[in-house]
């Protein structure tokens, strides 16, 4: 373990860690463009420049190995000097189009040319122009005149993704990024290069130009689009959710996650969800407040179920927290109701696994309703839930319905087949807009609430990790282990959140924010 | 679609072997390319040897985009690159390249009309001693007038 003192600061780094480590341990500020810890060393953008005693000259950071008793500094007037012009280098060309840009606001330029360059430009040569707005495909947009060629989206496709779409085509001046002939960036993790891109040559095409990021704040949780679990940093404001970013976890998921995790936020949105409970006697539907219903619930159903306890099925998806199927497990049992379901419209692809993150497995926590179930009589398939209620074995059923419904390419024709029960009470986060027709006399939808407004855990492939509630999308909605205290006739008890407010800083991919 | 003869093909599984990795192959792999398909690398051409090589067509494009001797558009018969560096240029270089420009009423880069002939100016070729030079195809020729290179050019129609 070397020891090595960083600007005047004596720190302990890792076997062969690079000094550019080093900094980033102590936190200490080092400009950079082309290193990133979850990449190969390329050593191109010349800003990460240390004096090293007893060197011949500067060296970079990044490609340096901390070595026993090496006394580095970055704060020598050089030092300070060469970073400053090496700026000045990297925007010759660049447009300076900012006010257009959508990365303005998390862009490593804005910021360290805060940091580190405020110079006056000498360059009196015009500009050299390239192609902009060059369309790569579904997922990404390419500016090659922002770009700064630091080749981390290169990398990135060359040793994470493994599919090499990438390259650096020309020389010199006149270099710029891009895919042979601008074939479509069409991978299944593409949207990596956009976060790592530190200015504004790559970016997204489903978050571009909806929101600039200074409106938005931000909370880490952990994606529930598959059994991965990987932790994802949600930018929200009072309009709903915008984006998922991946957030680093070595354990889980890297620094990377895939696409179709980065969509998982649009089914959380207020357009997507069911708002109030609604119930249908057998002609009308009605709206009523979600705790309204699970009241009306305990009075009408709660004895009837205790009675009746072999008529009655519950239905569970692996889309719950640990502590809602603890929950809502025990408070059935209770009653004396033994009959679980599990439905999972992607069990038959539960084994596959693509080597990098994504799983075939599209629910959060399957282990972790498996594992709850295995405390009580365990579940059986939904198919033996469909033929109870067809053949009056099953009258009452409870159904706690997915909120990612996209995995779920049953979802309409499960609900339909379900409601033939005399009594159906759907538990759903999505509005049912569409298949509202419900054979029952005796029907419940109740608003859930969804990943992004709960704090629970999810036992993935890899950890049983906990998430925080992030923000209220829909105030009226409850979580499972809410409408069974509700339905049990017990009170709510509410825990005030004191849960500070973030705001936009220490982004992995951008480093810190100016000091404005 | 373009495709290797089979004696190309068979130069490229022996490029692939020599180096130790299969990208050192790239540039003699192009150059039998380029020579077999009438002087210019295609997109279609790349593609193909993306699939010949089996290294992605990205990799094998930035060493075409990079190197100013693998020509991206097509090119008449005769390829003239007249040295338009600095020994060349003392001695008229500069001229020479202007006068073929007019003769055969093409710019740096056309094909003239015909289909015979490409002009094109290059950095140093290594003939500073007998300047002013032109290559044209693979060879050489030296010590030149505006006259005699448009001689030297008509003669090898």
């Amino acid at each position: 373990m070397p020891k090595l003192t960083i600007n005047g600061t004596e720190v302990e780094v890792k076997e062969g860690a690079t000094v550019i480590e080093a900094f980033k341990q102590m936190n200490e500020d080092i400009a950079h463009y082309c290193w990133h810890p979850g990449l190969s060393i390329a050593g191109v953008c010349r800003l990460c420049m240390i004096d090293v005693e007893g060197a011949r000259g500067p060296q970079i950071a990044c490609n340096t190995v901390a070595k026993e008793g090496m006394v580095v500094t970055n704060q020598s007037e050089q030092i300070k000097d060469i970073v400053k012009w090496g700026m000045d280098f990297h925007l010759i060309n660049h447009p300076l189009d900012c006010p257009i840009c959508d990365q303005a606001g998390e862009c490593g330029l804005q910021e360290q040319y805060m940091k580190f360059g405020q110079y006056d430009p000498e360059m009196d040569q015009p500009k050299v122009k390239k192609r902009k707005v060059v369309d790569l495909g579904e997922k990404v947009v390419l500016d090659s005149e922002r770009c700064i060629l630091c080749s981390r989206c290169v990398r990135f496709t060359d040793e994470v993704s493994k599919t090499k779409e990438l390259g650096i085509f020309n020389r010199g001046d006149r270099s710029e990024v891009g895919t042979f002939a601008d074939k479509p960036l069409n991978n299944k993790y593409s949207l990596n290069t956009v976060d790592i891109c530190p200015v504004g040559a790559l970016t997204s095409k489903d978050f571009r130009f909806r929101q600039r990021v200074w409106y938005l704040k931000n909370d880490n949780t952990v994606c529930n689009g598959c059994s991965t679990g990987c932790n994802v940093k949600v930018y929200y404001n009072e309009e709903g959710l915008f984006r998922v970013t991946p957030e680093h976890n070595e354990e889980v998921n890297g620094y990377w996650m895939c696409d179709e995790g980065r969509d998982i936020y649009k089914f959380a949105n207020k357009n997507q969800r069911l708002l109030k409970a609604k119930k249908y006697d057998g002609s009308n539907w009605q709206e009523l407040t979600a705790g309204k219903a699970m009241q009306e619930l305990h009075h009408s159903l709660f004895d009837d179920v205790k009675t009746n306890c072999s008529k009655v099925g519950v239905v569970f998806t692996g889309q719950y927290t640990n502590e809602e199927y603890a929950d809502a497990m025990q408070t059935f049992k209770s009653l004396g109701v033994a009959s679980f379901f599990e439905w999972n419209d992607t069990a038959d692809k539960a084994g596959d696994f693509d080597d990098l993150l994504i799983r075939g497995d599209k629910n959060p926590n399957t282990k972790g309703l498996q594992d709850e179930a295995a405390n009580h009589s365990g579940l059986k398939k939904l198919e033996d839930a469909i033929n109870a209620v067809n053949s009056g074995q099953i009258d009452t059923i409870f159904v706690m319905a997915p909120e990612n419904i996209s995995v779920y390419p049953n979802y309409q024709s499960t609900y339909e087949a379900l409601s033939k029960a005399k009594n159906f009470i759907w538990f759903g986060a999505n509005k049912t807009d569409g298949f509202e027709k419900s054979n029952s006399q005796n029907t419940y939808l109740i608003p859930m609430k969804s990943y992004i407004e709960k704090t629970g855990t999810f036992s993935g492939a890899k950890a049983i990790q906990k998430f925080n509630y992030v923000t209220t999308i829909v105030a009226g909605a409850l979580t499972l282990s809410e409408a069974m205290t509700l339905f049990q006739g017990k009170e709510i008890e509410f825990e005030l959140r004191s849960k500070p407010m973030t705001s936009l800083k220490n982004n992995h991919f951008t480093l810190n924010r100016g000091k404005l | 679609m373009f495709k290797l003869s089979s004696e190309g093909e068979a130069f490229v599984q022996k490029e692939l072997k020599r180096y130790e990795t299969k990208r050192s192959a790239i540039i003699p792999c192009l150059y039998k390319v380029q020579e077999e398909n009438d002087g210019w690398v295609s997109p279609e051409a790349v593609e193909y040897l993306s699939g010949l090589m089996d290294l992605p067509s990205a990799w094998i494009n930035e060493v075409l985009k990079f190197y100013t001797m693998f020509n991206q558009k097509p090119i008449g018969k005769l390829h003239v690159q007249v040295c338009c560096n600095i020994s060349c240029a003392m001695n008229g270089g500069r001229e020479l390249a202007n006068h073929l420009n007019k003769e055969f009423n093409i710019k740096d880069g056309e094909i003239s009309a015909d289909g015979n002939v490409t002009i094109s100016r290059a950095e140093c070729l290594g003939s500073c001693g007998t300047a002013p030079m032109m290559q044209v195809n693979d060879n050489y020729y030296e010590d030149l007038t505006p006259e005699s290179a448009v001689k030297t050019i008509k003669g090898l129609m």
